[in-house]
């Protein structure tokens, strides 16, 4: 899931202040999971949005709606009839969701109401962690399905360090430590034989120059 | 209508546990307050959602109260908690937009009184 919070409410005003009608859009997929940007946050933000304006003397119009996914035409499709009749778009989406509006609505005024912060996993109800770096070249499957390159703290393929105590992270004592998840881990599943081997460090040359992209025939149409 | 303080609107979000007959008394006290006054009676106050207070507040509340049954006494364990943590969110969210947090305001209760709803609007409201 990509994660992403609400901007602070003054940077957001600032980006609707020359715009009386404005289109509210949020994305029901990662932004949802993670209550930034699914259609309670959407109705939240229009609320706050209006009752500013209110407070304000400003006049406003506020539409709401919320899409599947902001970042794949056939659901942005639904804005098509809608988006044009609003002067600004605040998008819900994550960044990927707000450039997809915007290439195929490329006059309308979009703006981003949140900062995507990471690929992550639900820990626990209002707790979101990062887990994935979306480095392309992913070892999960050697180290029991624990990432050391987004757990660890020094991101160590060969730990560990040695520096962490009562299972915590010496960098962040908050923090469990990756290395010793992934031994513990291992170590249940009779695997610990798979840290004899000296691992490279990431082919970070996989991440590409310049945006990344994945083609396949099959899935053309 | 009776007079509220300064004429101002309230609404107040009530967990319907702590007031076996909040129903009966809730309209004997909305007669006497009229529109000033509106009530949300929720089935537990960990149903209150962050929108809910906004909405209050859109609708031109001046002051929103949200009355929880005391902390360890809640009837599903732990809305009352949940109850206190979505108001600071919310109160959070309305502290950005110039408004004073003191517009939400948490009632949690005492343990061992018996309270109706109509006692405690007078109470509130002073």
């Amino acid at each position: 899931m990509i994660t992403a919070v609400r901007k602070p409410m003054e940077e957001i005003r600032g980006m609707i202040a020359p715009f009386k009608k404005i289109l509210i859009v949020g994305c029901g997929t990662c932004v949802a999971e993670c209550a930034s940007g699914g259609e309670k946050e959407v109705g939240l933000l229009a609320s706050a949005l209006r009752i500013d304006a209110k407070n304000r003397k400003r006049e406003i119009e506020i539409k709401e709606m919320t899409i599947d996914r902001q970042c794949v035409y056939e659901f942005i499709d639904q804005l098509t009839g809608i988006i044009e009749n609003y002067e600004a778009v605040l998008s819900l989406g994550c960044g990927a969701g707000v450039q997809a509006l915007a290439e195929i609505f490329p006059v309308a005024k979009i703006f981003p109401a949140l900062n995507t912060t990471f690929i992550g996993q639900t820990k626990e109800p209002g707790l979101w962690i990062e887990n994935c770096r979306a480095c392309g070249d992913c070892k999960l499957g050697d180290f029991a399905a624990i990432c050391p390159v987004t757990r660890c703290s020094k991101s160590l393929f060969n730990g560990p360090c040695g520096g962490s105590k009562d299972g915590n992270c010496e960098v962040d004592p908050e923090l469990p430590c990756a290395w010793n998840l992934i031994i513990t881990r291992l170590e249940e599943k009779g695997e610990l034989g798979r840290l004899e081997k000296i691992y490279e460090p990431v082919d970070w040359s996989k991440m590409g120059k310049g945006p990344r992209k994945i083609m396949r025939e099959d899935q053309s149409i | 209508m009776k007079k509220t303080n300064a004429g101002k609107k309230y609404a107040i979000f009530f967990c319907q546990q702590i007031d076996k007959n909040q129903d009966v008394n809730r309209r004997s006290i909305e007669k006497e307050f009229g529109p000033q006054i509106r009530f949300f009676p929720i089935p537990c106050s960990g149903r209150i959602e962050p929108l809910h207070l906004m909405r209050a507040i859109e609708s031109g509340a001046d002051k929103v109260y949200v009355v929880t049954c005391p902390e360890g006494a809640c009837r599903y364990r732990e809305g009352n908690i949940r109850a206190r943590k979505r108001l600071l969110y919310t109160q959070n969210l309305i502290e950005e937009i110039g408004l004073e947090r003191g517009m939400l305001e948490l009632i949690r209760l005492k343990a061992g009184n018996n309270y109706t709803v109509d006692k405690l609007t007078r109470e509130l409201l002073g």
